[in-house]
């Protein structure tokens, strides 16, 4: 009863202050670089992070088992993840566009665990035979670790796409000097900063798009790093469910459903990390493969289990066993 | 944009091309691996740029001029007039593979193939094609049962679009490590001292250290992890070279698996089996053969005898776990193995792994008026909802009339018995083993057990260390990948220090990085010889 009430409590700690953090960013958008709600922000995601933390090891201690187990369990450690990477680049580098988009998706997934939608599985649940392994803790984290990665890097992707496109949009019907942005690839984007830092005395609008340039370029560098050790994480969980499967169900790879939809996430930032090597595809292509990706692991994640089709859905598991 | 990028081709500056005299190899730079870094580069120091007249500086120097060669170029000039035409067909073709956009193409047509395997459903009647998919009412116009059933698509993972994908995709891998990986790594560790300043401060990181001895750099510079050399007043120092190999690792890694998970599908045994506890099976009678390449062994004759089989339960009631204690006896008869094998902890017996699956109720012992125990058959029912029922059914009087008769006996799990009388009113519950008779209709029953079956799953999988092999790589090579390779070039020039460097992934901590490794060169107050002199 304690551990429910603590849990309770933690829950809607971690939620408001997320809430906070998002009203927070949004106070700095509007008010221009105000530094103050800036730090403040940083140390509600701290506080955040411990909370989820503290919700997490209640769950551990009163169930008996990690608490990984169904979907709500999952959705808490997601934003446990999403927060855990807001704030280790924040001991890295002090300040990037990370912190936006982590403190928005935190909220996201937060809100929906907290939500009505899956109150009925709230309650810690027995854990199935298939499920009683050590390869629970390792399978399970690792993929929604990846999760976490790979959804901040392709949302930094989304980012980029949007910024680049709104500028087409502009300079469509603007002057002849903006018409320059009308670019699709990075090296473009180059190019144009280049020529902006030459108009840079003469032009208001270049120097303007200096900066949006450069934070395009942030973007792009950013979305690539976070979403490469997406890959890795992905990499091993995967793998790390074969191997578990084949302890368990017989075969280390079976086309169930969430194992083929984890592959093809898995191929489509593959091909995302293959884009960035050819110069061509950099840029907003390499954009259009992430938010592609972003799409995938939602369905991945979500739809799979929507559908409670395959071996992964526990809920028809226990069709086989009890 | 081509015209764009002609334009930006002159500000490129490409003052390696002299030093690499190899760097005509065919390679067109297609497909770097998976971490490749940014090669295009935004200046981010407005300040700089107005002091240099170049903005662009290109991610890997000595791949540079490949980058924008197109791969066909390479056969129009080959390097040795000789050439068979064999030899120039298996380049062409070699060149076509390794294409990038191609590649991508092939792991697009995979991840689509791969999402329809999963919507539509797989393995069915073709009836069930039929009337899922009708012909006078196609999805999106044309997809009928006939694009299904001749495509192969109902059996998706192992239809010979998805696995001629699959099989092109891996002639792609090996055509990209060949041919572009290869001679990259090649360049790569060609590494070489560069003699002039205005060199070195073209490269993506400079800076110059006035009062600095370059024996410092070097030795800060192996403090932070770097590999160091040093020749006269040139320093070479380069980190994370592993970062460049491993995206060849990564692909060799795929290739192990790609063909361990061949070998598993030609050459491996299945079977499934429901044991009733206290029988006993062959191992070869089980198992089957999967593809062309099984071969049973001696472990075939193996006998498998099910000693026991129970299992666990929560609290709640609901069951925890399954155990069966298995014993496996050799052609002569003699025990060589005895395991309590349960879900996820399988039994392994010269390549023969048993798994607990599943389970079922086989009989029930029962004594009836103090005579038996006699074992009662145990037949599953079907019901309405997921979960398993059994029953079991007990004659009382004549057996032989027409008008049958007597007590039903139903099962959830091994832990309690529901019996009911002739007239299916509710009788009451009994666990087994309990030793506490019921008595219906004047028949005195006592429960005295439930005897499970187990179900197991067998199988030999010759491939499972090749594609384990291939997981442990690719897990490893994966991680490598992040790593970034680091160069770094300085020159003692006078009293100053020029160092510059660049890398191929962290470029933007890279010039962060480089600031704190500067920031500790110390300063020599130079001996006042050289003011006095």
């Amino acid at each position: 009863m304690i551990f429910s009430t603590l849990e309770h409590i933690l829950t809607h700690i971690s939620f408001s202050i997320v809430s906070i953090v998002i009203t927070l960013h949004l106070i700095t958008l509007l008010g221009n670089e105000i530094i103050k709600p800036y730090d403040s922000s940083e140390k509600g995601m701290i506080a955040t992070f411990l909370c989820l933390t503290g919700l997490l090891t209640t769950r551990w201690i009163y169930s008996g088992h990690f608490p990984l187990s169904d979907l709500y369990e999952s959705l808490i450690f997601l934003s446990w993840s999403f927060s855990l990477i807001h704030i280790v680049p924040y001991f890295k580098i002090r300040k990037n566009d990370l912190t936006t988009i982590t403190a928005s998706i935190t909220i996201f997934t937060q809100g929906f665990a907290t939500s009505g939608l899956l109150n009925e599985i709230h309650k810690p649940t027995i854990l199935v035979p298939a499920l009683q392994s050590e390869w629970l803790i390792m399978h399970v984290s690792m993929m929604i670790l990846s999760y976490a990665a790979l959804l901040c890097g392709s949302l930094l992707s989304v980012a980029l796409l949007v910024i680049t496109f709104r500028n087409i949009f502009y300079s469509s019907k603007s002057n002849n000097l903006l018409k320059l942005n009308e670019s699709f690839s990075f090296g473009e984007i180059q190019y144009k900063n280049e020529r902006n830092n030459i108009f840079q005395k003469t032009s208001f609008f270049s120097d303007k798009n200096y900066y949006k340039a450069q934070f395009i370029q942030q973007l792009d560098y950013w979305s690539y790093r976070v979403i490469s050790l997406g890959f890795i994480f992905l990499t091993i969980g995967i793998l790390s469910g074969a191997v578990w499967a084949n302890e368990a169900w017989g075969s280390y790879w079976s086309w169930d459903p969430k194992e083929t939809w984890a592959f093809i996430t898995w191929i489509v930032f593959a091909i995302y990390l293959h884009t960035r090597t050819n110069k061509n595809l950099q840029g907003a292509n390499s954009a259009i493969v992430a938010t592609l990706g972003f799409l995938i692991i939602w369905i991945c994640y979500f739809g799979v289990n929507l559908l409670g089709i395959g071996l992964h859905s526990y809920g028809s598991f226990t069709l086989t066993y009890s | 944009m081509e015209t764009l990028l002609l334009t930006l081709n002159p500000l490129k500056p490409q003052p390696y091309l002299f030093k690499f005299p190899n760097s005509r190899t065919p390679f067109t730079n297609n497909c770097r691996g998976f971490f490749s870094p940014i090669s295009c580069k935004l200046s981010s120091q407005p300040s700089k740029d107005t002091t240099k007249n170049k903005v662009v500086v290109p991610g890997a120097a000595p791949s540079l001029s490949e980058e924008n060669e197109p791969p066909a170029k390479v056969d129009s000039r080959p390097k040795k007039s000789g050439g068979a035409v064999v030899k120039r067909l298996t380049k062409r073709g070699l060149s076509v593979l390794a294409n990038l956009p191609l590649a991508i193409g092939e792991m697009f047509t995979i991840a689509g193939l791969m999402a329809l395997g999963t919507a539509i459903d797989q393995g069915e009647n073709p009836e069930y094609y039929f009337q899922k998919y009708p012909e006078d009412n196609p999805i999106l116009g044309f997809f009928t049962w006939r694009w299904i059933l001749t495509l192969g698509f109902d059996h998706m993972f192992s239809s010979p679009v998805f696995l001629g994908t699959l099989v092109l995709l891996a002639a792609s891998l090996m055509a990209c490590t060949y041919t572009t990986q290869i001679p990259m790594v090649k360049v790569a560790r060609r590494w070489s001292f560069l003699n002039s300043a205005n060199t070195i401060r073209k490269l993506e990181f400079s800076d110059s250290l006035p009062k600095a001895s370059i024996q410092d750099l070097g030795v800060i510079l192996s403090g932070a992890g770097y590999e160091v050399f040093l020749k006269g007043p040139s320093l070479y120092a380069f980190k994370g070279l592993a970062g460049r190999f491993a995206p060849i690792g990564v692909h060799i890694a795929l290739l192990l698996i790609m063909s361990g998970g061949t070998y598993s599908a030609v050459g491996s045994f299945k079977g499934s089996v429901t044991v009733p506890q206290g029988l006993n099976f062959v191992m070869g009678d089980v198992l089957g053969p999967n593809g062309f390449l099984s071969t049973p062994t001696e472990a075939f004759n193996t006998e498998v005898h099910v000693n026991r089989f129970y299992m666990d339960y929560y609290d709640s009631g609901e069951v925890s776990q399954f155990h069966t204690d298995l014993s496996l006896f050799d052609i002569d008869g003699k025990e060589v193995m005895r395991k309590t094998i349960s879900v996820n902890d399988p039994l392994r017996y010269e390549g023969v792994t048993i798994y607990q699956t599943d389970w079922s109720i086989s009989a029930l012992q029962i004594v009836k008026d103090e005579e038996g125990p006699y074992n009662l058959a145990v037949a599953p029912l079907t019901v309405n909802g997921d979960k398993k029922l059994y029953g079991s059914f007990l004659p009382v009087g004549n057996a032989d009339s027409t008008n049958v008769k007597g007590i039903s006996m139903l099962l959830r799990d091994l832990q309690s018995v529901v019996l009911y009388d002739q007239d299916g009113k509710f009788a009451g519950v009994r666990r087994p083993n309990s030793k506490l008779p019921i008595e219906i209709n004047g028949t005195k029953i006592e429960i005295v057990d439930a005897i499970g079956s187990s179900g197991l799953d067998m199988k030999t999988d010759p491939g499972v260390p090749i594609v384990y092999a291939g997981f442990g790589a690719l897990m490893l090579t994966t991680c490598v990948s992040y790593l970034s390779h680091t160069q770094i070039w300085a020159l003692q020039d006078g009293t100053t220090v020029v160092v510059g460097g660049k890398t191929n992934r962290a470029k933007v901590e890279f010039p962060d990085e480089m600031n704190r490794v500067l920031d500790r060169v110390p300063e020599i107050n130079e001996p006042s010889d050289v003011i006095l002199g």
